[in-house]
């Protein structure tokens, strides 16, 4: 058992080289900066079609309208499929266009929100995210942590080990001692499924909204099913990346919140003793 | 839907907000942020040219893909007695204007542009709001009208300048493409939508149709064409009337 032999392994671990330090860090900043904006653009027209064709009138998987705009309390509408949830209160903010008329946001903006401006930002983290993506893929991939790190082995794919680390993360026990010192399959797939899906998946549906980019690229409609699918798609896959920071941060909160961020920041991380209380 | 969807985009309103654009004209001069932000605009631009360098073609689609109902965004009805004299003659008496760094100014009207080679084309319209519809377009390629009038050598950009005011400070539209885009063989100058003259909602007389670009850059109204060096001296100096007034970025092709 491992738990006999803490005395032979250091105690700290060199976990995360300079690369990845900086490529988590370069890309948490891109991402929420991302989210941010990407949320107020969809906060503009809050209706997710699928095709090419997409505006009002036609039919919509995914709509947010507002009744009785100009009322005190207006009413809220979320409709994804056939089925229909009063938001009022939770999702919908009203505001005064300053023209006597008053219009649906999603969320909530800033008075002086500039929509030019947030699409211009969009785009240029867009950058920051891509470029830190490509260079951290090579890096991965020339450093052999791609292998030795994230991809799974095949004790992780034990039924049994499965099982384990289900339970494990269920009762969010902390992993101590020397299986502290590897990533976790859960943790491995989650990482693999970031890195080179929804990332990925978010920059070339992205991608396909440019009339430029998909004249050079028309096949960028075929992988999407069309412009408003690939539009779809990018929500799609942005809520399930903001879905994972929320899980990944929880996770950072109860599984040693110092001992994690100085890893993310210095690189070393303190391996737990195993503790059989 | 239609004047609500050009508002929605001025959150706070102009009218609400005066000392707001002043602000904003402050921080153009002296902040680095939107300098910033015009770089990264900047660099988008010139990745996408080296990318279509050889100026493909966008994807045309075929006439059972139209779409039913084409939103009029932005302007529907430009609200001067001059365009409203204007459409009561149908636009008989209206002439485009081509101007600036040109060999020959020229002044064409609806006959002569529609008596010019045209091009029809059956594209897909991107709002930057996000909504998208299928519509034809015939008109005049625009790099027609450019060798018709000959470009001088210090020519860079194509104004164009708009019949209808957006906002309620007095400003005209006006939105600006450089050579790249406006000579390219999808950009036209169209007078007919789905198979009849444009309508009005969309843009009559003449509307730009930019295939490569997103929305805002396809003026309509069009009523004179600039020829220009430098967009310094045009607005506010960012190239448009969205640039200059809602921060939006000039190279809109993401």
């Amino acid at each position: 058992m491992a738990a006999t032999e803490p005395t032979v392994l250091p105690d700290v671990d060199y976990r995360h080289p300079l690369p990845v330090r900086v490529w988590h860090w370069a890309n948490a900043v891109g991402v929420l900066a991302l989210l941010f904006t990407g949320f107020l653009v969809f906060d503009i027209h809050p209706h997710l079609y699928w095709g090419d064709d997409g505006h009002e009138g036609m039919p919509a998987f995914l709509s947010l309208t507002g009744t009785g705009l100009e009322l005190p309390v207006p009413q809220t509408d979320l409709a994804i499929g056939d089925h229909h949830w009063n938001v009022t209160g939770w999702l919908g903010s009203v505001i005064d266009d300053g023209f006597g008329g008053h219009y649906l946001l999603a969320f909530s903006a800033p008075a002086d929100w500039d929509f030019g401006a947030t699409r211009g930002w969009h785009f240029a983290f867009g950058w920051l995210l891509s470029s830190s993506l490509l260079l951290y893929g090579v890096y991965l991939l020339a450093s052999g942590r791609l292998r030795h790190r994230l991809l799974p082995v095949p004790r992780d794919l034990t039924l049994r080990n499965i099982g384990h680390e289900i339970a494990q993360h269920l009762r969010l026990r902390r992993t101590r001692g020397a299986a502290a010192r590897d990533y976790n399959l859960l943790q491995k797939l989650s990482y693999l499924v970031v890195i080179f899906g929804l990332i990925p998946a978010l920059i070339l549906s992205g991608l396909t909204l440019s009339n430029a980019i998909t004249a050079q690229f028309p096949d960028l409609f075929l992988l999407f099913g069309g412009r408003q699918s690939a539009r779809s798609i990018h929500f799609i896959a942005a809520s399930l990346l903001f879905l994972f920071i929320l899980i990944h941060v929880f996770q950072v909160l109860v599984s040693g919140f110092f001992n994690l961020m100085r890893s993310m920041i210095t690189g070393r991380f303190v391996v737990e003793k195993e503790s059989l209380t | 839907m239609t004047d609500l969807m050009s508002r929605r985009r001025l959150i706070g309103g102009l009218a609400a907000s005066g000392s707001w654009l002043a602000a904003c004209g402050r921080i153009d001069q002296q902040a680095p942020v939107p300098q910033l932000l015009d770089a990264a605009d900047g660099f988008t631009l010139h990745a996408q040219r080296l990318l279509i360098a050889n100026r493909p073609l966008v994807r045309e689609l075929s006439p059972a893909q139209i779409s039913s109902s084409f939103p009029m965004n932005g302007t529907t009805l430009p609200k001067a007695d001059y365009y409203k004299r204007l459409l009561d003659t149908q636009f008989r008496d209206w002439s485009l204007r081509v101007h600036g760094l040109v060999e020959r100014p020229l002044g064409l009207s609806l006959a002569q542009l529609q008596a010019l080679p045209s091009r029809t084309q059956i594209t897909l319209h991107q709002c930057d709001e996000g909504w998208s519809a299928i519509g034809q377009w015939t008109g005049v390629p625009l790099a027609q009208v450019l060798a018709l009038s000959g470009l001088a050598k210090s020519a860079r950009y194509v104004v164009f300048h708009c019949l209808d005011k957006i906002d309620l400070d007095g400003n005209y539209y006006y939105e600006s493409l450089d050579l790249f885009d406006a000579l390219h063989p999808q950009t036209i100058l169209a007078y007919g939508m789905n198979g009849k003259p444009l309508p009005v909602g969309n843009g009559a007389p003449l509307r730009l149709r930019v295939e490569t670009q997103i929305g805002y850059k396809n003026a309509k109204y069009v009523d004179r064409i600039e020829v220009v060096n430098s967009l310094q001296s045009i607005g506010k100096g960012r190239g448009g009337w969205w640039e200059d007034f809602d921060h939006a970025v000039w190279y809109a092709g993401q």
